[in-house]
């Protein structure tokens, strides 16, 4: 069966199997497609795309290893063990006990395996559909999205009530969705 | 393309990526993304989305009506912004400089009482040809008296001289009531 079709925590298996014989295969496999769940989750809690790229590939080296070492006591539950080693790392970022060094040191600053590239969209496509928006949608989408401020903030910046800048930034989102061609 | 049962509603996302949810809600809507690609997928593109509006923004590719918090961000984020106040009635010689990464009106007006304003705004380019559009609703802060503008600063650096007008306009029960008017007269960088 081509490995694309096995569910991840048979990969996890696999290499579990594999231990220092190495499953390349299945280690790769896996890398690709956990990768981008990592740098979302780094994206999300330290707003920054180098750390979230380092955080990648903390995250995923270590738990490759301790896959091969046998280490990781619930293969079937991989994803989930990703993302407590996720949160354990985000912690150390935050409280300063993890540098980027130890990762060198580690790991001898290998790449790891090949992640997909972020999704990139057309700049010159989104500047349109943002054009397209009813100012008030586009003040609150450049708001939330420029600068980061959540929807009780937008609200009291623009006048509204929290619940209306909700209301707007989810059609305004789906407007764009739609315009962008992403809306199913 | 993978495919989600019971997939992550879009506001739910929207309200992780900007942390607006409670540690109760967030660890189990992350779970579910750690196991789940396509909705995984769908984070990825709004996380993409925000990454294009901030790129928007930063680059001068759209125009958009500011919060002073909003231009204060700009410029903590080491935008170099070229501001204009203006009065009504006033004529302003403008440019934008090569160094320079946006330019902002900031319209004073009598803004005391109005519950919405929306502006009129017009380029002449010379030889008769003049585009007009509207913007409705528009944000505005009452205590500074101030609306404040910012155009898209990449199609700006394309134009030649020409003459930017902008009415404000107070939108009321009883219809519309000017606020001021404002021309801003264009010279390249």
């Amino acid at each position: 069966m081509p490995l694309e079709g096995l569910e991840d925590a048979e990969l996890a298996r696999r290499i579990a199997a594999a231990g220092e014989r190495i499953d390349s295969a299945a280690e790769s496999e896996l890398y690709r497609r956990l990768a981008p769940r990592v740098r979302l989750y780094g994206l999300r809690h330290l707003r920054d795309p180098h750390a979230a790229h380092d955080l990648v590939q903390q995250v995923l080296l270590t738990t490759l290893e301790r896959l091969r070492a046998g280490k990781v006591r619930e293969p079937e539950r991989i994803a989930s063990y990703v993302l407590g080693m996720c949160r354990m790392t985000v912690l150390e970022i935050r409280r300063g006990t993890w540098r980027r060094e130890q990762l060198l040191e580690t790991y001898g600053g290998t790449e790891g395996y090949d992640a997909p590239e972020p999704v990139a969209l057309d700049g010159e496509r989104l500047a349109k559909c943002l054009e397209a928006l009813a100012e008030r949608e586009r003040s609150v989408v450049s708001l939330s999205f420029f600068a980061e401020q959540a929807g009780d903030e937008v609200a009291k910046a623009l006048g509204l009530s929290a619940g209306n800048v909700r209301v707007i930034r989810h059609r305004a989102i789906g407007k764009l969705r739609e315009c962008m061609g992403e809306a199913q | 393309m993978s495919t989600c049962a019971k997939p992550i509603e879009l506001e739910a996302l929207i309200a992780y990526w900007l942390g607006e949810l409670g540690e109760s809600a967030e660890a189990p809507l992350e779970e579910h993304l750690f196991d789940c690609a396509h909705c995984t997928r769908r984070l990825e593109w709004l996380a993409a989305c925000a990454g294009g509006v901030r790129a928007a923004v930063r680059e001068g590719t759209i125009a958009l009506a500011l919060t002073p918090r909003f231009l204060e961000h700009m410029k903590r984020q080491g935008m170099r912004i070229r501001e204009y106040p203006a009065a009504p009635g006033e004529t302003i010689n403008c440019t934008l400089r090569a160094e320079d990464d946006a330019v902002v009106s900031r319209l004073q007006a009598p803004l005391a009482g109005a519950s919405r304003v929306d502006a009129l705004h017009s380029v002449d380019s010379g030889g008769g040809r003049i585009a007009r559009w509207r913007m409705d609703d528009v944000p505005f802060d009452p205590q500074a008296g101030e609306v404040l503008f910012t155009p898209a600063a990449a199609a700006l650096r394309k134009m030649p001289a020409h003459t930017r007008r902008v009415q404000l306009l107070a939108v009321e029960a009883a219809g519309e009531r000017p606020l001021g008017e404002y021309t801003f007269a264009h010279t390249p960088g």
